[in-house]
């Protein structure tokens, strides 16, 4: 049993730990595969797949000259079946090693699930990894709950996470949860097909003025988010009083319904969970990596 | 005054589909899919021919999962598919090319979209009984290409020329206002949103029941046009203040998460330039005499 804030416990002891593996991945593309403007104008942009170097958790998620920047190493397993495990295991804060080539046995952290995981590492490691080495992940933290909060399901959430969000009870005995940012949720979008264990949604960032008024285009990779009336247990659905609680996995798109991804850590139906804004609520800060290391 | 458009210069492209069979996954896997609040669920959903659902009847309310009224047809491999998906346009006249039913004509009313991706097509329920899944069937497609004469803003997305000039309209100071049965606040737009407009589905909320009643929208029928509030729809659906996209009600409501009745996008622009008026008779059955 873990013990955290003001005596919440959660189940952390019951949790096995697996490992699942994927390869650094290479950027693919298709003939003549434009991105459009909500305008309709075609570009080509970098961002997703392979080693960003320069984009890590911590840093800004506008303003890139990309598209769905994924920080850090974007790792994926070619065995379809394989990558779903990999995908619905691997928690947020888990830990990566480097199996193969110059930089094995090398350390990194887990921040993210977009089409694939996404890894840190220190720099020096990223400019060893070869496409195609193989990274493994000790997966830790699926089926985790506060045992005081069994109405809160938390999702790829892992005990080093659980124990970094800063929870704590409220005197009205709601769960709370320092968040970067609070989202509307007329603007969560793409995503809203799937279901709500895989990847993640991405805020609509299209009304360019909305963003600079709310401030939404401060975002920093790695943010802590808040979203009232989304109930992400089975999906995403608009649920007045539901709260979710999201990261921000990768950076903003010019594509129209497309942004920020905001992949889900924690859930509530029935709005047992209450959040406010306190600057600094970023896993580059919690976990010391990336940009604010 | 008439809206006019340029007809003449449309070209009209056959694309072909075969009478799609309904899915499940294979074994292992549970048949159920999931409600909202994670109920496990066994009902029939898209594909096929249905026999008691047809545009005209209600959205809500049937023990079923995104059910296409009438039958819904896919082309032979993804890429084909995506053409019949994309040329297809709400309104287009679709012909039965093969088995008992062969020469029958029909109606295009509807596309759907990612993980299911048919186009769905309206007979007369006495043509429906002659029909066999795999009977291949044409859409006369018209209407890709169509720009509105003074409202170069707006965009039409598989829209034919049948259906827009049967659409209640108007043109009042440069602003092309549509006839509408209700309106869909952005914060219950669904699945679909980020997704392609060219063909696909963009499905309305429909988990929380006292949100839907409040917008109006509870008593929606298939056919029904609606007007999306603050959506932009010309390259992806998603959110824009001042935008509009004008949709029909394709598929009827269902009980997965995000996964409300599916609205067929047929037009949109982006900053005021397309509105809409109350209309409660504004639904296909009526506006393209759809044969029962």
């Amino acid at each position: 049993m873990l013990s955290l804030l003001d005596g919440l416990t959660s189940n952390a002891d019951t949790l096995v730990a697996m490992a699942v593996c994927g390869y650094v991945s290479q950027p693919s593309l298709r003939p003549g595969h434009y991105t459009h403007y909500p305008d309709g104008k075609g570009v080509i942009l970098p961002g997703m797949f392979g080693v960003v170097y320069n984009a890590k958790v911590g840093d800004r998620a506008f303003g890139w000259a990309g598209d769905h920047v994924e920080p850090g190493v974007s790792i994926a397993h070619p065995d379809e079946k394989s990558d779903f495990a990999l995908h619905y295991l691997t928690c947020i804060g888990d830990e990566a090693t480097v199996m193969t080539g110059l930089a094995k046995g090398a350390t990194g952290v887990v921040t993210g699930e977009h089409a694939r995981i996404l890894v840190d590492f220190p720099d020096e490691v990223n400019d060893l990894l070869n496409i195609g080495d193989q990274i493994q992940i000790k997966a830790l933290g699926r089926g985790i709950a506060l045992n005081e909060f069994p109405q809160v399901e938390f999702k790829k959430t892992s005990p080093k996470l659980l124990e970094a969000l800063r929870i704590t009870r409220l005197g009205n005995g709601a769960l709370h949860v320092p968040v970067a940012m609070e989202l509307p949720i007329e603007i969560m979008g793409s995503g809203a097909e799937l279901n709500s264990e895989f990847v993640d949604q991405d805020l609509m960032s299209g009304d360019r003025k909305l963003m600079a008024d709310l401030g939404v285009d401060q975002m920093r990779l790695g943010d802590i988010i808040g979203i009232r009336h989304a109930d992400h247990h089975f999906g995403r659905s608009y649920r007045k009083g539901a709260v979710s609680i999201g990261i921000c996995i990768h950076g903003d798109s010019i594509m129209t319904g497309h942004g920020p991804g905001i992949m889900t850590l924690m859930t509530c139906a029935g709005g047992g969970i209450e959040f406010d804004v306190e600057p600094g609520a970023n896993i580059s800060n919690y976990f010391r990596i990336g940009a604010l290391k | 005054m008439t809206v006019t458009f340029n007809e003449a210069d449309l070209v009209a492209v056959s694309v072909g589909g075969v009478i799609a069979h309904p899915g499940f996954p294979a074994l292992p896997a549970e048949p159920y899919r999931l409600a909202a609040d994670g109920t496990p669920f066994l009902l029939p959903a898209w594909g096929g021919i249905v026999y008691n659902i047809s545009v005209g009847d209600r959205a809500f309310g049937w023990a079923a999962d995104c059910i296409h009224p009438g039958i819904s047809i896919r082309g032979t491999d993804d890429l084909r598919n995506r053409g019949l998906n994309v040329y297809a346009c709400v309104g287009n006249t679709a012909t039965v090319m093969t088995g008992q039913a062969q020469g029958a004509r029909g109606v295009v009313t509807g596309k759907s979209g990612r993980f299911s991706e048919q186009v769905i097509v309206h007979f007369p329920v006495e043509i429906r009984k002659k029909m066999a899944v795999g009977d291949q069937i044409v859409v006369r497609s018209v209407g890709t290409g169509m720009a509105i004469d003074g409202h170069p803003e707006v965009n039409c997305k598989g829209l034919s020329p049948a259906l827009f000039k049967a659409l209640p309209k108007r043109s009042e100071n440069g602003v092309l206002k549509i006839g509408v049965v209700g309106v869909l606040p952005a914060h219950l737009v669904g699945a679909g949103a980020g997704l392609t407009s060219e063909g696909g589905s963009l499905h309305m909320q429909s988990t929380d029941r006292a949100a839907l009643k409040e917008a109006g929208l509870d008593a929606l029928r298939l056919g029904d046009l609606i007007a999306i509030e603050d959506t932009d729809s010309r390259y992806n659906h998603g959110y824009l203040r001042g935008a509009l996209a004008i949709g029909v009600v394709g598929q009827t409501d269902g009980p997965r998460a995000g996964y409300g009745p599916g609205l067929t996008v047929v037009l949109t622009a982006p900053k005021g330039e397309l509105g809409y008026f109350i209309d409660p008779a504004a639904n296909l059955a009526a506006l393209l005499a759809l044969e029962a």
